[in-house]
């Protein structure tokens, strides 16, 4: 029999199509401002990760425009072999220095952070502990190991316990691993509480900030600074990508992490590094994190003032304690229709549906944007109440 | 198109309780005597009303169903409309072969679903002929409810038909339990199991791509189940493993080619069957022989038994010898949905207190991947 080798492509993807599983791509005119034009309509845009809306600030694009003029548009190689650039090292010299821990490592993006280095971390005879919530990235990570894994329920300290007892006489290393900063929710783990128990039952732990890094914390230095440990948690992993405005994963902790990790990381050995414009934005970001502090206090002000405001409207936005605020609807579709009809309103913010949240619990999920001004948060907020009314969701 | 429901009431069934008898099986002239009074009907009328209170709003559904109380009339009362009565009652007095009748015809209409009214005797006379056939749910009322395929209440029944007229739910498997009544009224406490069934359970879902999900089958968390065991067993190759009973056992069992039986305890060793159907001396006599073993097992019927239902066989000297860190339990995500609790009732309480002072237990849910669930024992 003669195959049609290719014929499965098609195949599946107008079976994604058939359920609406995929993805239609929203196209932006402009840059991702806090007012962007998405499919050729000018919109507020709630569902970027730009919280600081760092990537338009004029001192990262200079610190890109300088860095490319200066040291061309590509790298080279990958970092290990003639890719690691001056550059390069003084990005990861400042972020440990902001993130008061020994040393840092800068990864290509967040999830060839995770996906590199977690297998690395743990092996045959070892077990991760994870949050049952935890992002698809760390997900993808565990997946790539020999290890055992349990899940415990989400944010429950008194099952991470039960797991830890029962690991303790088991397993060679055991590793905890948690998001900072839970996506869906926008609650926080207690990574304190976590730090405590692994140091009771000898675990390592690792923090996957990528929505805490620039948000939470004094400056916005991220998880361990939130919670005044910074240094005790193993691995700190964040990203570039979200409230830094830029892109690359990172992280942070002992000198002896770092160069363990990069040199055994698969991602981080066999991608090319990033280019001299990345890192010069990257370079620029912290610099502004460090002498700008009223970006991270706008997003807070924004975020306590939107979240006051649905609140009053009687909306539920769920228990987050972050920029990321979900509007709880019920249903999906009421959720997917509140969505589309924001958007014809002007407002950009995404449903997140059952089976990522529960079947009654479809939401608008909402992140804030410290360059947004009040002005565009109570126009926002006039569009939720009223088709909050008309949906019959207040 | 319209899901095509199967429903059915036992009427009498729910009657023995009342007056201190365990079922109805062959003793009903005697409940009547003593004063019982029907209570499945009641039952079934409350979980119609709740279902077209609550959630039948955009529900497609044609009822197929038996005349007066063995459903008509419960469906006529509650106010249901399209039904299609397709069977009627051999005599005044129904009786457990009026069940088996009218799951024959449901089976001839091709129903999605056979909903019945009952305790675990009339969950066995529908699965008698029901088989796999076709899901089954039950709307409890009777005096024993083992069995897996019951709702926890009526409320529960009308959600769970809701949402797999919505394809929301997918098929697992279901234990069909029941008290030996014979051996019962002769002063002898034993479930057994009688087969595993079709139920309707909540799926589980897997992450494929940021915000992008997946529902995976009840066989493919089985297969990853499967792989874990035959792991287990090429680690520990100097353990004896006694396979436990169930639906996700035999599942397993069937993957690595063991010619194993579904309702009772099996030995392998090296992957090969070495015991078919052990009683308790036959496991006693292996574990004398093989100085290390393990014993896998996952919990059973409505209640997440692990130990003392449909497995006596796995009596407390057999756990002794084979010690508490040697005891997996495995189960699909979505039985877990189903029994958050797992239990034991091994009749050896100070054994029953071992499992309980732990609180907890992993529980093997996929591919080395384990979760905490919480133990007790029968005190509930």
């Amino acid at each position: 029999m003669k195959r049609n080798p290719a014929a499965f492509l098609k195949k599946e993807y107008d079976e994604l199509v058939k359920n609406s599983f995929d993805w239609k791509l929203r196209i932006l005119k402009t840059g991702s401002m806090p007012h962007s034009v998405v499919d050729g309509k000018e919109v507020i845009m709630l569902c970027s990760n730009n919280y600081l809306n760092l990537s338009n600030h004029p001192r990262l694009i200079k610190g890109a425009v300088d860095a490319a003029k200066k040291f061309g548009a590509g790298s080279g190689s990958v970092r290990a072999i003639a890719g690691t650039m001056e550059l390069h090292m003084e990005v990861e010299r400042k972020l440990a220095k902001f993130k008061r821990t020994e040393s840092s490592l800068i990864y290509q993006t967040g999830f060839a952070a995770n996906a590199g280095l977690i297998p690395q971390l743990v092996g045959k005879e070892d077990i991760i502990i994870s949050d049952e919530l935890n992002h698809g990235s760390i997900i993808d990570g565990v997946r790539l190991t020999k290890a055992d894994r349990a899940v415990y329920k989400h944010r429950d300290m008194g099952e991470l316990e039960k797991v830890l007892k029962d690991a303790d006489k088991k397993y060679n290393r055991i590793l905890i691993i948690t998001d900072g900063v839970f996506s869906m929710d926008g609650d926080i783990a207690p990574v304190d509480q976590i730090v405590k128990l692994a140091t009771e039952y000898g675990a390592m732990t690792y923090a996957d900030d990528a929505h805490g890094e620039g948000v939470i914390g004094p400056d916005g230095r991220g998880i361990g600074a939130h919670f005044g440990i910074e240094g005790k948690i193993d691995v700190e992993m964040g990203t570039f990508s979200k409230a830094f405005g830029v892109v690359g994963g990172l992280i942070a902790g002992s000198q002896d992490l770092v160069n363990f990790a990069y040199n055994k990381s698969r991602t981080w050995l066999l991608s090319g590094s990033h280019p001299p414009a990345v890192a010069g934005a990257q370079l620029a970001a912290i610099d502004v994190l460090e002498t700008e502090p009223q970006h991270v206090k706008n997003l807070w002000d924004n975020t306590k003032y939107f979240k006051k405001e649905l609140n009053s409207m009687g909306f539920d936005t769920g228990h987050s304690e972050t920029p990321i605020t979900p509007v709880i609807v019920g249903e999906s579709s009421k959720a997917k229709e509140l969505s589309n009809r924001l958007y014809d309103e002007g407002v950009f913010a995404l449903p997140i549906v059952f089976p990522m949240v529960a079947r009654d619990k479809a939401r608008i999920r909402t992140m804030m944007n410290a360059g947004l001004t009040k002005k565009d948060l109570d126009f926002a907020l006039e569009k939720f109440e009223k088709l909050g009314k008309k949906l019959e969701i207040i | 198109m319209d899901s095509k429901i199967g429903f059915l009431v036992n009427p009498i069934s729910g009657m023995g309780g009342r007056v201190g008898l365990k079922g109805t099986d062959g003793v009903l002239e005697e409940a009547v005597k003593l004063g019982a009074k029907p209570a499945a009907s009641k039952k079934a009328e409350e979980t119609l009303r709740e279902y077209l209170n609550e959630y039948s709003k955009n529900d497609n559904v044609q009822w197929f169903t038996c005349s007066g109380e063995m459903g008509g009339e419960e469906l006529k009362k509650a106010g249901v409309t399209k039904v299609e009565v397709v069977y009627s009652s051999l005599g005044k007095d129904t009786s457990s072969e009026d069940t088996k009748r009218a799951c024959k015809t449901f089976l001839e209409k091709n129903v999605d679903l056979i909903i019945f009214c009952g305790g675990d005797g009339t969950a066995r006379d529908v699965f008698e002929i029901v088989d796999k056939k076709t899901p089954i749910l039950g709307i409890p009322s009777g005096v024993k409810m083992h069995s897996g395929v019951f709702g926890i209440n009526t409320r529960a029944v009308a959600k769970m038909l809701h949402e797999f007229v919505n394809g929301r739910l997918t098929i697992g498997d279901a234990e069909i339990m029941d008290l030996d009544e014979d051996r019962y009224r002769k002063g002898e406490w034993n479930i057994q199991l009688f087969g595993i069934a079709k139920g309707i359970v909540e799926p589980t879902y897997v992450q494929v791509g940021k915000s992008c999900y997946e529902s995976v089958s009840d066989d493919e968390t089985k297969d990853e189940l499967t792989e874990h065991i035959v792991d287990e067993i090429e680690r520990y190759s100097d353990f004896l493993f006694l396979f436990g009973s169930g639906g996700t056992i035999d599942y397993i069992a069937h993957k690595m080619n063991l010619k194993n039986t579904l309702l009772g305890i099996d030995a392998i060793y090296n992957k090969k069957l070495i015991g078919k159907d052990l009683n308790e001396e036959g496991i006693l006599r292996l574990l004398d022989k093989y100085s290390k073993a393990k014993v896998i097992l996952s919990p059973i019927g409505a209640q997440g038994f692990i130990l003392g239902r449909g497995n006596l066989q796995l009596s407390p000297c057999v756990i002794r010898k084979i010690g508490f860190d040697n005891i997996i339990v495995i189960s699909t995500p979505s039985k877990l949905v189903s029994t958050p609790i797992i239990r034991v009732d091994t009749g050896d309480k100070e054994l029953d207190h071992l499992f309980v002072e732990n609180e907890f237990m992993m529980v093997v849910i996929g591919y080395r991947m384990s979760r905490v669930v919480k133990i007790q024992t029968n005190n509930f």
